[in-house]
């Protein structure tokens, strides 16, 4: 395996998330969806993943709450085997998913952020309290009484989002939770994605790396391996990685890798504009 | 084949407390062998907009004019097969076991022939890359596979006009690439397409012309250039790259696709006057 | 975009029958629906009908729309009572109109039945409209869980029930959006006799279904993930506070059942 393509920035500590050569093949499938992964995620890291369709993304997050038992090798979430001890660790770990739709389990916005609480035995008056602020994290104050399909799709996965964070969770795991929003949406909870950073340990699965270039790190996954583990900046910048794992540039960065200026350190269009005219100022002198 | 809005107003619920007025009055024309881009967000009418334009929604007042005529005069049968609507996440009404009976579904209400239906399923399964797929069942299929299908079955109508809302919704990059290039392909060939999109990058690398809807009102339409360039606020990547340069360096001009605007900015920056 | 519109018959306003615990409305309703079979005279009814009004008036609904809650029974009243007056031949004989006879027992009993099944659909409906679904869902769970000591399902009984209601209008919407989609392309589903209608059905069933299949996988996931085991150890978020008021109702219902039973 390519060093180069190992040098993602760690934090200290322990591993909060850890999978040691772990395999799993669904039943119906002949190829495994996971051959042997390793990798480790430390407290407060903000963890990209990307990769294909079908590059096993979504099978890595449901071993790592339990929905799913490795084949072989060993998963620890914080500190617990998920496929031992589900209920331990799904107190600690809460897993967003792609449609916000199906997430939502109760008639009222307020019951279903309480559902969580519910189930691990929280006494009635510190869910209240613990209702109350999750709306407030998530900017819903007002909604607590709305019905679930009078929601848009980003009201309906900030409502999903706060049945979590009512958890408290050490860790969070994000299953492609924008895909199927609009703009408007997928900008709503975003925001309140980025208030989490630091705070909570974050594994995001995305097909757009539009979203999470400010991540510690990206875990690249390709048919079931884990083809890269870089920074952001490092993973932009290789146009070979990007091709064969069948990554996408958001347009801006794409326009400045052709353009030679260095995709890696811009972050939105209006950074590229600065780059150009400080680039041609230059070249005028 | 050319459609046009005049003056539709289309109101939700009359009468009752729940009352919504989702377009307010909106005139709007779809040109022979074009790609419409319409944008806008959450709640400006969008959907409903392009559900008019086969009459699967009829005006609350105004009307909805084929080629001169008024849409009602037209049999409800005729105009649906010349307008062909593909609904935001189209998938989910697939039914049939197999792949090439879903697709032949449309095309055999039309009352074609089985010769004439077996073509078509064949040509557009082939057209949107699912050729494959024929035999399978649709729901064993990924999100991708299925959004191919699903299109494929109303292609397969061969509609003047194709309707898409929101045809990328929640797929891979890969995908929606691909969906693009039908497309361009379907413009190519003469098929109009009219494409609801909230990403404004892809309306930008395939529409003709640009229809931004805010509150069930045309706010503009025109040129992409036009309306990209006059609304700060409802602007592709390109543009907002561009934008800020046009200042300091009017030369660079208005390009709205990838590929014109990675040439504009390459002139810029080796010092072409 | 679907207006939000409250399943069902739920009519919300602030009313006292509004404020009640929903145990005690479903106890209420249960014995009134006891006491409607076991009451035998007219005096009775009349009795039962008056606290019925009164509950309505009590209750803040318009007159107009409870009465809309009664149309879809309206014609099998109507037929069930009619065919007592016309066909039964009990008591005195009261009209003659060729072989058609209209005897006292025939016109007592039809009135009675007429009576009966309107009390019934009017405590029901009374109950829906001024009870949440939620609550009452609630509701049902508290009343049945001492059953769950010889293994009665209680919770995952509320529990379906909550979770119907959460879908309903989101399979509603999910219907109608396949409906127009396959009305795009070409469906028709208003020609042809009953069994051409059905078949022309299948394009929206089929996917409606194997949709809500799938959709019930993706739920439980979501239920699982967030530490969902059933009744283990669950807590309740809704609280249900039985108070005087409540306790007052349930002693106004017997005595009317009692009375109604002794008239």
């Amino acid at each position: 395996m390519n060093n180069r393509n190992h040098e993602g920035a760690r934090h200290g500590g322990p591993p909060v998330v850890s999978c040691e050569n772990v395999s799993f093949s669904y039943l119906d499938s002949g190829r495994p969806a996971l051959a042997e992964i390793s990798l480790e995620v430390r407290a407060g890291e903000y963890v990209g993943v990307v990769g294909p369709n079908g590059g096993g993304k979504s099978t890595l997050l449901r071993l790592m709450n339990g929905l799913l038992r490795a084949d072989s090798g060993d998963v620890r979430v914080a500190g617990f085997d998920p496929a031992a001890e589900p209920f331990e660790v799904r107190k600690r770990v809460g897993m967003l998913f792609q449609n916000p739709e199906n997430g939502l389990v109760a008639p009222f916005v307020e019951d279903d952020i309480a559902f969580g609480l519910e189930n691990v035995g929280v006494s009635r008056e510190e869910m209240r309290e613990r209702v109350r602020k999750a709306v407030r994290a998530v900017g819903l104050d007002g909604y607590e009484q709305r019905e679930p399909h009078t929601l848009s799709g980003g009201e309906k996965q900030r409502v999903a989002l706060a049945g979590l964070l009512a958890l408290d969770p050490e860790v969070l795991l994000l299953d492609e939770p924008t895909s199927m929003l609009d703009a408007a949406g997928r900008r709503g909870v975003l925001e309140r994605l980025e208030a989490l950073r630091g705070a909570r340990t974050v594994v995001h699965v995305t097909h757009d790396l539009d979203e999470r270039l400010d991540a510690d790190r990206v875990l690249v996954l390709g048919a079931g391996r884990l083809v890269a583990d870089v920074s952001p900046e490092r993973l932009v910048s290789d146009p070979d990685l990007l091709r064969d794992n069948r990554l996408v540039l958001p347009t801006a960065l794409r326009l400045a890798a052709e353009l030679g200026l260095g995709p890696a350190q811009l972050r939105t269009p209006e950074d590229l504009a600065e780059a150009i005219v400080e680039k041609s100022g230059a070249r005028a002198r | 084949m050319r459609i046009e809005l005049e003056n539709v107003r289309h109101v939700y619920a009359s009468g009752t407390p729940f009352e919504v007025e989702a377009l307010r009055g909106v005139s709007l024309p779809v040109e022979p062998e074009e790609v419409l881009g319409i944008v806008g967000g959450t709640g400006s009418g969008k959907s409903t907009l392009v559900q008019h334009l086969n009459l699967l929604l009829v005006p609350t007042s105004g009307r909805v004019l084929v080629d001169g005529a008024d849409a009602r005069t037209i049999r409800g049968g005729e105009l649906r097969g010349r307008v062909g609507l593909v609904f935001q996440f189209p998938e989910a009404a697939l039914f049939a076991p197999t792949v090439e009976e879903d697709v032949a579904f449309a095309p055999r209400r039309l009352g074609l022939s089985e010769g004439e239906v077996h073509r078509r399923v064949g040509e557009t399964l082939g057209l949107l890359g699912a050729s494959h797929l024929a035999g399978r069942s649709p729901f064993a299929l990924s999100g991708g596979e299925k959004r191919r299908v699903a299109i494929a079955g109303v292609l397969a109508m061969a509609p003047e006009v194709l309707v898409l809302d929101e045809p990328t919704a929640g797929l891979d990059p890969a995908t929606r690439e691909d969906l693009l290039g039908v497309v361009r392909a379907l413009r190519e060939e003469g098929t109009s397409v009219v494409m609801v999109s909230h990403d404004l990058d892809e309306v930008a690398e395939v529409a003709d012309r640009v229809c931004v809807l805010e509150n069930g009102e045309v706010r503009a339409v025109g040129a992409p250039e036009e309306v990209f360039y006059s609304h700060p606020t409802t602007a592709p990547s390109t543009v907002r790259v561009v934008r800020p340069l046009r200042g300091p360096h009017p030369e660079v001009g208005r390009p709205v696709r990838f590929e014109e605007t990675l040439a504009a900015l390459k002139g810029l920056l080796e010092g072409r006057v | 975009m679907t207006a939000g519109r409250t399943l069902g018959q739920f009519y919300p306003v602030t009313s006292l029958l509004h404020g009640l615990d929903p145990r005690a409305k479903i106890l209420g309703t249960a014995a009134l629906a006891v006491g409607l079979f076991l009451v035998d005279s007219a005096a009775g009814f009349l009795l039962i009908s008056a606290v019925v009004v009164l509950l309505v008036a009590a209750s803040r609904i318009p007159p107009g729309t409870f009465v809309g809650f009664l149309r879809p029974v309206a014609f099998i009243v109507a037929l069930t009572a009619l065919f007592q007056v016309f066909f039964s031949r009990e008591g005195e004989l009261l009209l003659e109109w060729g072989f058609v006879q209209v005897h006292e027992g025939g016109l007592v009993r039809g009135l009675f039945l007429a009576s009966r099944i309107l009390l019934l659909v009017s405590t029901a409906a009374l109950l829906t409209a001024t009870t949440a679904p939620v609550a009452l869902a609630d509701g049902i769970e508290d009343l049945l869980s001492p059953l769950k000591k010889v293994r009665f399902p209680a919770h995952e009984l509320a529990m379906m029930i909550t979770i119907a209601l959460r879908f309903i209008p989101t399979l509603h919407e999910e219907a109608q959006k396949i409906t127009r989609a396959q009305a795009a392309r070409g469906a028709d589903f208003s020609e042809g006799g009953p069994i051409r209608r059905a078949h022309a059905l299948l394009p929206v069933l089929v996917p409606l279904t194997i949709g809500a299949f799938r959709r019930a996988d993706e739920l439980a996931e979501a239920m699982e993930s967030r530490g969902y085991r059933g009744d283990e150890g669950r807590t309740r978020y809704r609280e249900l506070r039985f108070r005087t008021r409540d306790a007052l109702a349930l002693c106004a219902a017997a005595l009317v059942v009692f009375a109604g039973i002794l008239l």
